[in-house]
Formats: C-alpha cells, structure tokens, sequence
C-alpha cells in the first residue's frame, strides 16, 4: 500500500500541481500502465487546481492499493450550493485571475468524472468542498486479467504443494509455506482454489452478502440455480432472487446462448481457420494468450459472457455473482467499470438460503415437455470441452492442426463449464442434470457483444527483450534443467525442474534451493 | 515527423532543450487555450499550440509527459517560465507569427489532406 498527503494552498498558482505531481512519481515507481497514470492525472490537477482557484486552502491525501487508486480532495471553501449545476459543462464560477491562466471553462469537475471510475462530491456553503475518487489501475503492460484475483493466506499453507501440481501455467511457487503467483503466468483460473484443502488460496471477492439496492442489476449464473439441493426448483430461487431488492435479475446463461449462436454464425461465415475458439471461459482465453498464442486467431471476436453483460449493462448499477477468479478480473478489468460490485456465490448463496427457508419445498418438475431435438442436417460440429487438463491437451491438438474436423470448440476450465467451480457445493454433474430440468426465463437483452480491441500475446513469456540475450539464456535454462534430478518433487517450490530452472536463470530463485541432485560441490554420502 | 523538421518547415524556433527536438516524434496537433481541454489532448506525442504563455504551461507539460509546447506571436514568455521549461523538461517552441497562420501553416506540414469544397 502507498500512500501520500500534500496541502494545497488557495491561490497559489505557481506551486498549484505539486501534489498531483508527487502522485504521479508514486504511480510510475509502481509500475502504473501510463494510459491509467494519464487518467488519475487529469483528475488530480483538476481537483487540486480546484482548491487553488476557488478556496483558502485544501489538502490531496491518496491511498494506492489492490490495483485500485482513491483520492481525496479536501477544501476550506466557499463549498458548491448545487452540485449538479457544478456538473454541467461550461458551468463555471472561476474568478478572473484563474481565466488569465485558462481555467474556467467550465470543464473541470466533468473532466474529473470523464476520466475517473467513481466519484463522490460532498459540499457545505460556507465550509468546504470535498471530492473523493478512485481510479482502477492496471500494471504496465497487462493484457486480459488485470490482477490476479486470487487471495493468499499463508498462516493457513501448510506446504502440501497441491496447488503447484494443478496449475496449467506453473505459476505458483510455495516457499516456506507461502504460495506465491507469477502474474505473467496466472490465468485466473479456479485450479488451485479447488485444489487447496486449507483455503490458502481463495478467490479475491468477499464473501459476505451482497447488499440489495433500488436501481441495482443482480447478475448470476445458470449454475447457481441448481445449488440448493433435490427439493429447491430453479423457478423457486429465480423467484427469491427477484425479490431480494434488486431492480433487475439476469441470469448468464441467456448470455452463454448469444454467444454460442453468434460462434455458429461466425464460423459459418468464415471457413478458413478451424475450428473457431469460443471465448465462453476467460480464464481459457487468458490460457491462449499465454501458452497458446498461435491460436489466437481462432478465437471468435466476441467477448465473454460477464464482459457482455458489462458491455451492455454498464450504464447501470450492477451486482455481479462470479464463480471464478477469471470472471472477477473480468468484471473489473476495464478502464470505465462505472458502478459495479462484485460478489462471490458463497454470500448470495447464504442470502437466498435464508429466504428459502421460510418457503415450503417444491421439488424440481419439468416445466414442459423438452422433446429430445435432432441436430438438423446443416448444424456445424460443436465441442465442448471442460476441465483444464482436457483444454490444455484439446488445444494442443489444435495447434497441431489435429482438430480441423471441429467446427467450432467450446472450452472451459472447470468440469462441466460453470457448473464445476470450486465455490459451489454441488457435484458438476448433478447441477447441469438440474438445470436442464428447469426452466430459465428468456432475456431480451442477452446478445453477444463484440470485441472491438484485439487480443494480443502476453508479453510477460519472453525470457528476454533482447533475442541474442534470450537465445542464451534458453541454452542456460536447457543445460540447468539437464543436470537436475528430474523428479518435480516440488521441494524447491517450483512445479517442475524445468520450471526451476527457469527461476534460476531467471533470478528468480537460488541454484541450491534445490535440496537433491547433484550440486557443484562434492555429494555427501 | 521530427519537431525539429516541423519547427524549421513553419518557420519557428525553439528556446528550451533544442537538443531534445531531433529526438521527438509528433504524431499530433492540438492547439486550444483552456487548461481543461489541453489536459484532455495532451499525449506524450503531440504537440500543443496556445494563445497562453503563463508559467504553468511548463508543469502541465510534465504531468501529461507533453513534450513540446508551441507559443505563438514571437512572443518570448517571462523568464520564470523558461526556467520552469528548463527544469522540467518541456521544449517551447515559438512561431513568429499569430496563432491562426501559425495552426495553417502546421497544417499544410503536418497533415494537408483537408480540401476545402470547390
């Protein structure tokens, strides 16, 4: 965590700035992507500019944390009478001393909101003004998954190195019972969430109960229907959902058929590369970008469901019950997240659980008779693929050019798609089996969005920026990896000795962190 | 284009970090004279033309990493200025003559795919 404080003094144009500007070393020490540093910019000196101009004096206090920038600019002023007049643009009561240095436009306050993701103004006539406002930050360079959205709680590690063994990526390392992640590595997949026994590693959202508000979406997963056991039918907790508050509910699966609909259209119209990759699971997507680059152009252009919804509902308030670390990056990543909020299914799960027991139970019946359609003649050849072991090999074939059969590919990396995530209770299988049971009301609004900025490689795979640097450290990391054991116990921290051997030369880790083998010096009998 | 170029192709000169200029790339233009709407077009790649010659131009210059800041009218801001543009960095660039020509003539180097209705 970083933070800062600066005082601001009224009328001081000369110095008016130093605190934004002090802000802006912070970021860049971070390592802030400089479009995220630009934006926090435009807010600050604005804000800061504002005391300068219209009061006695204010002070800037920031605090830099969870990728997440809060400022906060507070004055000793005359305050603002009507906020919302304050708001419009070409509004503007700057004195004429301010106008000669080219301020009042009237175009300050709109410019905080532009460039910001929330903000809050509070004024007293006569006392003061106070504007608070956060900017989501991302690290130089990202692409995809801004953050990781994994949590880490070593007191609870115990060193049983699970969590190293499932990761698609080799991106865990445990070191003296603390599992560390390799950014540029993780996916955000739900793997060693579901394989850590000890909650040392747990998704980054809360798991307290989302608050229910007029004028807020809930959005939740077909797969958080069919959670609550034999006797609860989904219309019975789509029915409580809706009268939890919220103005709306969507459910994703409506969203999960635009996109499958428009992966068919697209493979339809193009028939060149196959088979065409469904971006359904953004953790899959983030798979490709890292191990899998050359597929990238399989990848139809759309976005996944939870960055739809975001894409289309954005301009309203919304709570969104994700089930995986990739869909909580999802939610948040962006430049403009506006108001959104997002929960984990333990919380809303506890919420509807309460509700629920005060109705009695209604068993699950088929609503009407589902008549088993035959594909028709002409419909494209559709595979799904769930579980990350079975995505990794499937998408080895397909680099190999082994899957051209396939018209379009469907992957997720938990079993079952959704329905296997590790923060549900009930087995894939028999959740997927309930849902095809119920009913799931339409959605006029679920579409498939598509992407207008391309997917690019991760830069973070590169051993070197440098080719002729890099060509010698792949040399170095082949001869390390030749003279070690080759067993991938694990007890150097590292998920294999091929993935040590890269910490090593990398600078990652010490060449006698691995505690067998032979070493330079003399074996010990 | 090089502001080196484009600063000799209009005609100007350049009074801070004159050094700096056959490094710089222009990819952009923007001429405005309000700090709002500077702060918004400000990039690391374009050059900002103004009617303002205070001596918060060279400030905002570092925070929005503008390189370059173009003053019009042959005017040679105060010396609080140009020293402020010296320690932070930004490269001013004074045009001899008024803004309207000075924005016209960065066109035709510049950009000149405009062609007005016959």
């Amino acid at each position: 965590m970083t933070t800062g404080s600066h005082e601001i003094r009224g009328g001081d144009y000369v110095h008016g700035g130093s605190a934004s500007s002090s802000l802006k070393e912070s970021l860049k020490k971070i390592g802030v992507e400089p479009a995220d540093i630009r934006r926090a910019m435009i807010a600050a000196y604005e804000a800061e500019m504002n005391v300068v101009i219209h009061a006695h004096n204010g002070r800037m206090h920031y605090v830099i944390e969870d990728g997440r920038l809060e400022v906060e600019v507070i004055d000793e002023g005359p305050g603002i009478p009507d906020i919302d007049q304050a708001m419009q643009e070409g509004f503007s009561t700057a004195p004429p001393e301010a106008r000669d240095f080219g301020f009042g436009a009237g175009m300050g306050l709109p410019n905080i909101k532009k460039n910001t993701d929330r903000l809050a103004i509070e004024s007293l006539v006569g006392q003061g003004t106070q504007v608070r406002f956060t900017v989501f930050l991302r690290s130089q360079g990202e692409t995809g998954a801004s953050r990781t959205a994994l949590k880490i709680i070593s007191q609870a590690c115990t060193g049983c190195l699970n969590c190293l063994r499932v990761c698609p990526t080799g991106a865990l390392r445990v070191r003296n019972n603390r599992p560390i992640v390799l950014e540029h590595l993780c996916i955000n997949c739900p793997a060693c969430v579901q394989a850590c026994t000890t909650g040392a590693l747990r998704m980054a959202t809360t798991e307290s109960e989302p608050k229910a508000r007029k004028g807020a979406c809930l959005v939740v997963s077909d797969s958080f229907l069919t959670q609550f056991g034999p006797g609860i039918s989904t219309q019975q907790v789509i029915k409580v959902l809706s009268e939890m508050g919220f103005s709306e509910l969507h459910i994703l699966e409506e969203w999960k058929k635009a996109l499958r609909k428009a992966c068919i259209l697209y493979a339809r119209e193009n028939t060149r590369l196959r088979p065409v990759i469904s971006p359904l699971c953004v953790a899959v997507v983030n798979l490709i970008q890292t191990r899998f680059p050359s597929l990238l152009p399989h990848l139809a252009p759309f976005l996944s469901p939870v960055e739809a919804v975001r894409s289309e509902l954005g301009s309203r308030a919304l709570v969104l019950s994700v089930t995986c670390p990739c869909q909580y990056a999802a939610a948040l990543a962006s430049a403009s997240c506006k108001d959104i909020d997002v929960v984990s299914v333990v919380g809303l799960r506890g919420a509807v659980m309460r509700r629920l027991a005060t109705l009695p139970r209604e068993p699950q019946h088929a609503v009407e008779d589902k008549p088993i359609q035959a594909a028709p003649a002409d419909s494209p050849s559709l595979l799904e693929v769930s579980g990350i072991r079975h995505v990794l090999r499937v998408l080895e074939e397909v680099e190999n050019g082994l899957l051209g059969d396939v018209d379009v590919l469907e992957p997720c990396s938990c079993d079952q798609g959704c329905f296997g995530s590790p923060l549900f209770p009930e087995d894939a299988f028999v959740s997927r089996h309930r849902l095809a049971q119920g009913h799931v009301p339409q959605d006029p609004l679920a579409k498939a969005v598509e992407r207008t900025t391309p997917l690019t490689a991760r830069p973070g795979m590169r051993l070197d920026a440098d080719m002729s640097q890099a060509i010698d450290k792949l040399a170095r990391i082949d001869a390390l990896h030749k003279a070690l054991p080759g067993t991938n116990c694990g007890l150097c921290g590292a998920p294999s000795c091929l993935a040590f051997a890269e910490d090593v030369v990398m600078g990652r880790a010490d060449r006698r962190d691995c505690a067998r083998g032979p070493h330079d010096t003399e074996r010990t009998p | 284009m090089k502001l080196s170029e484009l600063v000799s192709k209009i005609g100007g000169r350049i009074l801070t970090h004159a050094n700096k200029a056959t490094e710089v790339d222009i990819q952009r233009i923007y001429a405005g004279d309000t700090i709002s709407e500077i702060l918004n077009a400000a990039s690391n790649t374009t050059l900002l033309v103004t009617n303002m010659s205070h001596n918060l131009l060279p400030r905002i210059a570092q925070l929005m990493d503008v390189p370059a800041i173009c003053l019009v009218n042959g005017a040679v801001p105060g010396s609080d200025t140009l020293t402020l543009a010296e320690q932070r960095g930004t490269i001013l660039v004074i045009s001899p003559v008024d803004l309207f020509e000075t924005c016209g003539r960065l066109y035709l180097c510049f950009d000149g795919s405009f062609k007005p209705s016959p």
